[in-house]
Order: C-alpha cells, then structure tokens, then sequence
C-alpha cells in the first residue's frame, strides 16, 4: 500500500524548490532587452502549452466535453464578456451538454 | 481565484476517490498548491504508481513555475529577498497569467491577488471533502473545465488583436502535443520555453506594450 503522506511531503517539496530558486536570485540579475522580451512572450507560451492538449482530458472519457467547453469560452471571450461570468457560464453549459447527452 | 473554487471542488472529488483521507486531500492542495501536480498525483495513486515515480512527474511538471517566477519577481516593483521568499510558495498558472496581462505591477497587488488564489484553492478542497456525496459527477466533471476557461478568457483578448502572437500560441500548442511523444512529461516547460524563443523572431516587441491595455 502506498503512503500517501510520503507523496504529499515528497511532492511539496520538488514542487517548492522551483519556486525558490527565483526568488533568491532574480534581484540579483540585471536582464537584458533580448532576455525580457523572451520573460515576457513566457505567458503566451506556457498558457498555449497548458491548454492544449490538456483540455481535451476534462472528461477522461469523452474527449470533445473539453472541445466543447473551450470552444464556448473562447467565443465568449471574443465577446469580451467578463472573466467572471466567462468561468461560471462555461460550466454551465457543460452541465447542460453532460444532461443532454443520454438524449442521442 | 475565480476558477479556483469549482476547480478544488473537482480535484477534491479527484483525491477521495484515489484514497487520499480529508486531511490529506486538504494538505496535498495546502503544501503543494499546483492544479495540475495535484490532479497527476491523485489519478497516479489511484493508478497504482510508485511514491517515487510521483514525486518525479510532480517535480518535472511544476518545474514551469522556475520559469514562471522568474517572470513575475522580474515583473514585480519594490520586491526583496524576504518578500519574494515569502510569496515563492504561491505562483500558480493563474496568478501568474493574471499578473503578466495586468497593468498593475505592486509586490501589495500580487500578494493580494496569489493570498486569495491560494485561499479559494484550499477552500474549494475543503468544500469539496464536505460536500461531494450531494454532488452529481457530471457537475464536479464539468468544474474541471473552469481553470481552463479561465486560461481562454486571458489568452484570447491578449492575441486577439496581434496575428504573429496567436500565430506563437497556434506553434506553442501543436508543439506541445508532438513533444508530448517524444519526452513524455517535460513536454510543458519545453514546449514553454522553445515556444518563446522562436517568438524572439515571429513576434515585433510593440507586443509588450499593447499586451498592458
């Protein structure tokens, strides 16, 4: 039987040290223009790398629940509705997907 | 933080099932706090995995938050050793993306903005634990999509109006999944970091000051 306290002790702690790490030694650096522009272009790329595919897994099962939701939350967002109400009408409409699928 | 409460919810729902107890189910999410380590590291228990094996995965998928808080502490004014050790601990992908696309730039808003992110995650494993046997699964399934649409809702309207950045995010994302073959795991940070190299040279630096509005 796994221990589950190990995990948890051995994960917040691999998990920390990243964390660290920068925030000792960023004062010290002095970044270039090149450097800030690659810091800068970061968020694009990690939230492209974090999206996809993984919103795919949302459901385990049923792949395109998660195509459905980011389909939804991207045409809301090019609305320009607000982020609040982009989180909570995304869920809903996956609820209402999830109950309609006994239906087909 | 207002993704971070359904999110808890489902990965609460997540960690009970795998056999985590409430306590641990709450403590996973105090000390690491990482959506994503967490969901791997409660699916791998579920699965069978080795604590070892665990630990692994966990420190090569939360290894983006180097990169990540390497970004915000460059970002963050009037920042010290102290302060910044403090709130080390409390960079996530989402209080990371919502301090890069905001204006505001005070170590006081950040501290704000990451305290109640990390407050609603505990809070969401909290509520999860209690209230979970009232849930139906297809509502705690469909709370898995809220960090992601969290993640759309700031992406979209930062590239919306400069066609080579959605170009970098469209390149980001197919990397990412090709990676996904070849090295497994590291995929995240690696499609992450060359991602923004080849930005160097497809994306103009007005970027950086049209990405403040």
């Amino acid at each position: 039987m796994i221990n589950i306290n190990l995990v948890i002790l051995g994960c917040a702690l691999v998990t920390f040290i990243p964390r660290l790490i920068p925030a000792i030694f960023v004062d010290r650096l002095n970044f270039g223009p090149k450097v800030e522009k690659f810091l800068n272009l970061i968020p694009y790329t990690a939230l492209a790398a974090l999206i996809c595919p993984g919103v795919l897994t949302v459901d385990s099962q049923l792949w395109y629940i998660g195509l459905i939701g980011a389909v939804v939350a991207a045409g809301l967002s090019w609305k320009k509705v607000p982020l609040g109400a982009i989180v909570i009408l995304t869920v809903v409409i996956l609820v209402t997907v999830y109950s309609l699928i006994p239906m087909f | 933080m207002l993704g971070y409460i359904p999110m808890g919810i489902g990965y609460a729902a997540l960690a009970l099932k795998a056999g985590f107890n409430p306590f641990q189910t709450v403590s996973f999410s105090i000390l690491v706090y990482a959506g994503a380590g967490e969901i791997i590291g409660a699916t791998m228990v579920a699965n069978g995995a080795t604590a070892i094996a665990i630990i692994l995965t966990n420190f090569v998928v939360n290894l983006r938050y180097m990169v990540m808080n390497t970004a915000v502490f460059n970002k963050m004014e009037e920042n010290s050793l102290l302060g910044n050790m403090l709130t080390a601990h409390l960079v996530t992908d989402e209080t990371f993306a919502l301090f890069s696309f905001e204006k505001e730039s005070s170590m006081w808003f950040y501290v704000g903005l990451a305290l109640s992110s990390w407050l609603s995650w505990i809070l969401g494993a909290v509520i999860g634990v209690f209230v979970l046997d009232f849930l139906p699964v297809i509502v705690t399934n469909s709370f898995n999509i809220s960090l992601y649409a969290l993640f759309i809702a700031i992406l979209v309207p930062a590239v919306k109006n400069n066609k080579r950045l959605g170009l970098l995010v469209v390149i980001t994302a197919i990397l990412n999944v090709i990676l996904q073959f070849v090295v497994g795991n590291w995929s995240l940070i690696l499609s992450t970091l060359i991602g923004a190299l080849i930005g160097m040279y497809i994306v103009d630096d007005s970027f950086m000051e049209a990405s403040n509005d």
